[in-house]
């Protein structure tokens, strides 16, 4: 039982020392983890679930200890996904290694509470040590605890901590080096004779059930939990419930109730444990109490959560900008040298400057909007205002099975979905985290505005006014949430089949956020956006750049050329012409250039695609050259722009308030089919172009991060079900605006 | 039956049973809300719903339909 000396070096590699730190949320588990392990960490999921599984080193005196921070939980019944890994790393479930220690971090403030945990994971035999954490919020609170007592009582070390300032943290660390050199044990609860004798019935029936293996802390969840993970195994399910009504039975009638039995012996064993450790000093005015009465006051507190949220939204949207187009100058600087360099080699250049380097610029223009949101999350999570802004807006998303911590990640879309998405991570409830995620990417993201500027610019507001204008613009921001929620609820209502958390929230004290803290969770976000959804980004970013490339046969450029010329010479002499062309930067190279560049997109793979599947945007009314923006901007909806200008040969540098670019589309007629002659973008047209684009999840950055927030299947699934979502409406808006402007015309 | 759904803020009393038949039960208990517990409704949400119940100190929100499954002992203690 010495992990530290008994392993010699060969063996230490196979299976290093592992310290898991263990206790309800809100403790300041994961502060203390970043105390011990510095920021050597690794962030990587449990297998089958996405919870994360957080790790690193710790040096103490020349021997190196994993420490695993295990997430969050507040009893061993595996109701989230959160538990149910606790108490597969403690069980030593699902080829998962036990760990060596079990270090509780308890809340000193909320004792009582932390300790049921405790007592129940006494059943597991594990060594253990305690940090008794926030011990300075405690005193401010008036409460007095005799650790030393505890520790007896316990039978275990006790070390008293302060996360935030790292008071305790050098005894604890030598504290984790001592209990592993010597481990002390829980005292188990002393069971009464129905539950114990209970356990023995149970654990013969369900061996002769077939189960192979199970340990006595799990007998205790498969009896006193409704639904358990541990007898899967067992075929005859009807046989194994008979077994544990039985067991009830028995419960019963020693005067328990089943239900409650475990809660109720472990809070007497607590009650039992703390007479006399714990002393407080009557009931002090929290101050909780009164900056409560107006953060969650009916008006104020309303008012209030709409000013943080406010905030936080154009601080996400104007203070990200800088950055942002930091970002992008520095990426069409970096596509500039590398053109000059590689001028060379056409293929290499086009494939660097618009494939490489445009999916880098792609990645690294959200960090921005990450960072700083998960800067004021770390804030509100860390002041403990999350749990009232979702109190108090718990009861506007409960209808459709959100909860209110949907909020923030819902409010984030509407900068950007992928911080969004990443946000989701604050709801516990997988139902409800699930659906959110789904939703989120509906909310009208910052790149959808450039093409409701250019259409609405151009087609609305020259005719109906500024008012009408700014009105559509308003409107089309909420045609995403006005299809979203109401989806949300059919999801909820009919497909998803998981089983929603109770939200049951804790509303935890105020403290003040620690930077430290703030700044840690801010890189880490970062890195793992970077590095886990940046690859699929760059990827995707490669794979249509090669689309939209190649072919690029000469002939295609030399056809377009003759073309251009005999074009031209209608307009002036031929001499004239060859003369401009000699000179590179005269308007006329500039034309034939962009010609080419329009024609070469044309004979691509996808402008060919674009063209063959035409007929099925037909009914929406999109021509090949829309059909082909709409493809090509699946990537990212924002570079439908760029598209369009090379398409209507204006070339790539054009955006939302290009006048040439809003010329062009007043003008553009078909020049084939049943519509022959009459203009492309008619107002139904225009406004079927703009629900398709809200509605559809043009965004290979939003697929790559739900991909990894959830798994492929999901991500696929809502990529899929937008785009025949937006399609369908799209061709909806288009037949019903024909429809009426027949009527009235 | 009484339940924690039907105090309104400033009212308590003492836990009688929690429905056990669904699955939210072991979360309550754990939480703290276990049989001869007192429990206090301290407010509700600006929207009626969720509520704010304080036991052993410390401050939990709960939806109404997660309030309904706590039955008390009639007759509260205005403390």
């Amino acid at each position: 039982m010495n992990p530290l000396r008994t392993r010699g070096p060969v063996e230490a590699e196979k299976h290093s020392i592992q310290v898991a730190l263990v206790g309800n949320p809100n403790t300041g588990k994961s502060t203390i983890f970043n105390r011990l392990t510095g920021l050597r960490q690794r962030i990587a999921n449990y297998p089958g679930v996405t919870v994360d599984r957080k790790s690193g080193r710790m040096k103490v005196a020349e021997c190196e200890i994993e420490v695993v921070d295990l997430p969050g939980a507040y009893s061993l019944t595996a109701i989230s996904h959160d538990e149910r890994v606790v108490m597969d790393v403690l069980g030593g479930r699902r080829n998962m290694q036990r760990p060596d220690l079990l270090v509780f971090v308890l809340d000193a403030t909320n004792l009582k509470r932390n300790l049921f945990l405790v007592s129940q994971a006494a059943e597991l035999g594990l060594p253990t040590l305690i940090a008794l954490n926030q011990m300075d919020a405690a005193h401010h609170n008036g409460i007095r605890i005799d650790s030393a007592r505890l520790s007896r009582r316990l039978g275990v070390p006790v070390i008293e901590t302060v996360g935030s300032s790292g008071r305790g943290l050098a005894e604890l660390k030598g504290a984790i080096v001592e209990a592993l050199e010597s481990p002390c044990f829980l005292p188990r609860i002393a069971w009464p004779a129905c539950i114990s004798n209970g356990c023995v019935m149970l654990r013969d029936g369900i061996c002769t059930l077939g189960c192979a293996e199970i340990s006595d802390a799990e007998i205790l969840r498969v009896l006193f939990d409704r639904e358990s993970v541990y007898t899967e195994q067992v075929q005859e399910k009807t046989q194994l419930r008979e077994l544990i009504l039985e067991v009830h039975k028995g419960i019963r009638s020693s005067g328990l109730s089943p239900g409650s039995a475990e809660a109720v012996l472990h809070y007497r064993h607590i009650e039992a444990l703390l007479e006399g450790v714990i002393e407080s000093s009557g009931p002090i005015a929290r101050s909780r109490e009164s900056i409560d009465r107006i953060l969650l006051h009916r008006v104020w507190g309303t008012l209030i959560f709409l000013g943080v949220m406010y905030a936080i939204f154009q601080s996400l949207y104007t203070w990200s900008g800088p950055a942002m187009d930091l970002v992008e100058t520095g990426t069409g600087w970096a596509q500039s040298v590398a053109s000059g360099l590689l001028a060379g080699a056409p293929v290499l250049q086009s494939l660097v400057c618009n494939g490489i380097l445009a999916g880098v610029g792609g990645v690294l223009v959200f960090l921005p909007q990450i960072l700083l949101l998960f800067f004021f999350i770390s804030l509100l999570e860390d002041s403990g205002y999350v749990a009232r802004a979702a109190f108090l807006m718990d009861k506007l998303f409960s209808w459709c099975g959100l909860n209110g911590k949907s909020f923030v990640p819902l409010l984030s879309g509407y900068a950007c979905a992928i911080p969004g998405v990443m946000a989701a991570r604050t709801i516990e409830d997988p139902k409800a985290r699930l659906t959110t995620i789904l939703m989120t990417p509906f909310m009208s993201c910052s790149a959808r505005l450039p093409v409701y500027i250019l259409l609405i610019g151009t087609f609305v507001e020259p005719v109906y006014g500024p008012y009408v204008a700014g009105a559509t613009l308003f409107v089309m921001h909420f045609v995403g949430a006005a299809v979203a929620l109401p989806l949300a609820w059919v999801l909820n209502r009919f497909i998803l089949r998981i089983k929603p958390l109770p939200f049951i929230l804790e509303m935890p004290d105020y403290r003040l956020p620690v930077l430290r803290n703030v700044v840690h969770r801010m890189w880490e976000r970062g890195r793992e956006f970077v590095i886990r959804a940046g690859t699929v980004i760059l990827a995707i970013s490669i794979i249509v750049w090669a689309l939209l490339y190649f072919p690029h046969q000469e002939s295609v450029a030399t056809q377009a050329e003759a073309e251009f010329v005999q074009a031209q010479s209608k307009q002036r002499p031929a001499v004239e012409i060859e003369e401009a062309l000699k000179d590179p930067d005269s308007a006329i190279s500039q034309s034939l250039f962009n010609h080419v560049g329009a024609a070469y997109i044309e004979q691509s793979f996808l402008g060919r695609f674009g063209k063959t599947v035409q007929p099925v945007f037909d009914p929406a009314g999109f021509d090949w050259k829309i059909t082909v923006g709409v493809l090509s901007s699946f990537p990212a909806r924002e570079v439908i722009i760029a598209t369009m200008g090379i398409i209507y040969d204006l070339g790539s540098d054009v955006d939302e308030g290009s006048s040439d670019l809003r010329t062009v589309l007043k003008n553009e007629r078909w020049t084939s089919g049943s519509r022959l002659g009459e203009p492309v973008y008619t107002l139904p047209v225009v406004f079927a172009i703009m629900v398709f684009f809200a509605l559809c999840m043009q965004c290979g950055a939003t697929v790559a991060i739900i991909a990894k927030e959830l798994n492929w299947w999901w991500a696929t699934a809502s990529f899929v079900g937008m785009t025949v979502l937006a399609w369908v409406a799209a061709v909806a808006v288009f037949q019903s605006g024909r429809l009426i402007t027949t009527f009235f015309s | 039956m009484h339940t924690l759904e039907m105090l309104t803020p400033g009212m308590s009393a003492r836990i009688a049973t929690i429905e056990s038949d669904c699955g939210q039960a072991g979360r309550l208990s754990s939480l703290g809300f276990v049989p001869g517990q007192w429990v206090k409704v301290i407010r509700l949400a600006p929207l009626g719903d969720p509520l704010t119940a304080e036991i052993d100190g410390q401050q939990i929100s709960l939806r109404r339909s997660e309030a309904r499954l706590i039955g008390l002992h009639p007759g509260g203690d205005p403390s």
